[in-house]
């Protein structure tokens, strides 16, 4: 009797109740995407927050260094004064350390000549 | 409680089976279908506390929404002869109908249990739980019905 009932089983299977229409996708779609849409946007804001907090830190920091390296910079590259014959002249009589000084400081811009006759290496090595 | 993904997952794998029963309480194939489609449409639109089988919940929930089409002249036209709700891989289109013909005939507990263990792919355990009747009442329900459309189906198994 159960081999029987088996049998006619597999025979009633073999009929397919017909499958009914897919449910409407966009209903559950339209959930899904606004759930991703606000997800999305929960990493947005949470990215450019912390790259913003970040830039802001970074930026603060730099903001010191930027102004020491501005005013070492401009200490740097301010043209020392060449100095006149007659101020090193006078630096020489008065001041010999203070001459020595201003002479290191300027040959690192132009070596001075020796042997025009009015350099003042010249006259200095005369007297 | 069910969400739509359990919705989903349940009408693939018993909105068929659904359909066929919905098709004993409908007046026609595509009734059935309307009825199941609306009662899943529901559960998608506003889940609901299900008892601890799904299943049964949505039997339950198409019986009553076919009884109600029905009720209320949804659909109110004479069966159509050619709208079956079964397919048959040989294309025998007159058992097919016979099928559905005579499963419309048996009493609805003894359809219940016949479309939820062959087109539902469920055991008779199952049932048992889906059904909240014993299992040797199902068994037996499921036997009778068995004979039944055996009986009926006879003529075009020999074919």
């Amino acid at each position: 009797m159960e081999n029987l009932d088996e049998h006619f089983e597999k025979y009633l299977s073999e009929f397919q109740p017909r499958r009914p229409r897919a449910l409407p996708e966009p209903a559950i779609d339209r959930q899904i995407r606004l759930r991703r849409l606000a997800a999305a946007a929960a990493i947005a804001a949470a990215l450019g927050a912390s790259v913003w907090s970040g830039w802001k830190e970074q930026a603060s920091q730099k903001a010191p260094d930027a102004a020491n390296n501005r005013s070492a910079a401009s200490r740097e590259q301010t043209p020392r004064r060449t100095l006149s014959i007659m101020e090193l002249t006078r630096l020489a009589v008065e001041n010999p350390t203070d001459l020595d000084a201003a002479l290191e400081a300027a040959q690192e811009n132009r070596l001075p000549r020796f042997d025009r006759r009015d350099s003042a290496l010249h006259v200095l090595a005369m007297e | 409680m069910l969400n739509a993904e359990d919705v989903r997952v349940l009408y693939d794998k018993h909105g068929p089976a659904l359909v066929a029963y919905a098709c004993s309480f409908a007046t026609d194939a595509a009734a059935a279908e309307d009825v199941v489609h609306q009662v899943f449409l529901r559960l998608l639109s506003a889940p609901v506390q299900t008892p601890d089988v799904p299943v049964a919940y949505v039997y339950r929930a198409v019986r009553n929404a076919a009884l109600n089409a029905r009720r209320n002249g949804q659909r109110d036209a004479p069966l159509d002869s050619n709208s079956s709700v079964f397919e048959r891989g040989n294309g025998n289109r007159e058992a097919a109908l016979a099928l559905q013909h005579a499963l419309a005939e048996l009493p609805e507990e003894q359809r219940e249990v016949v479309v939820m263990r062959v087109w539902s792919g469920m055991t008779l355990e199952e049932v048992t739980a889906a059904t909240a009747a014993p299992l040797n009442t199902v068994a037996s329900r499921y036997r009778y019905a068995l004979e039944k459309l055996r009986e009926k189906l006879q003529p075009y198994r020999k074919k």
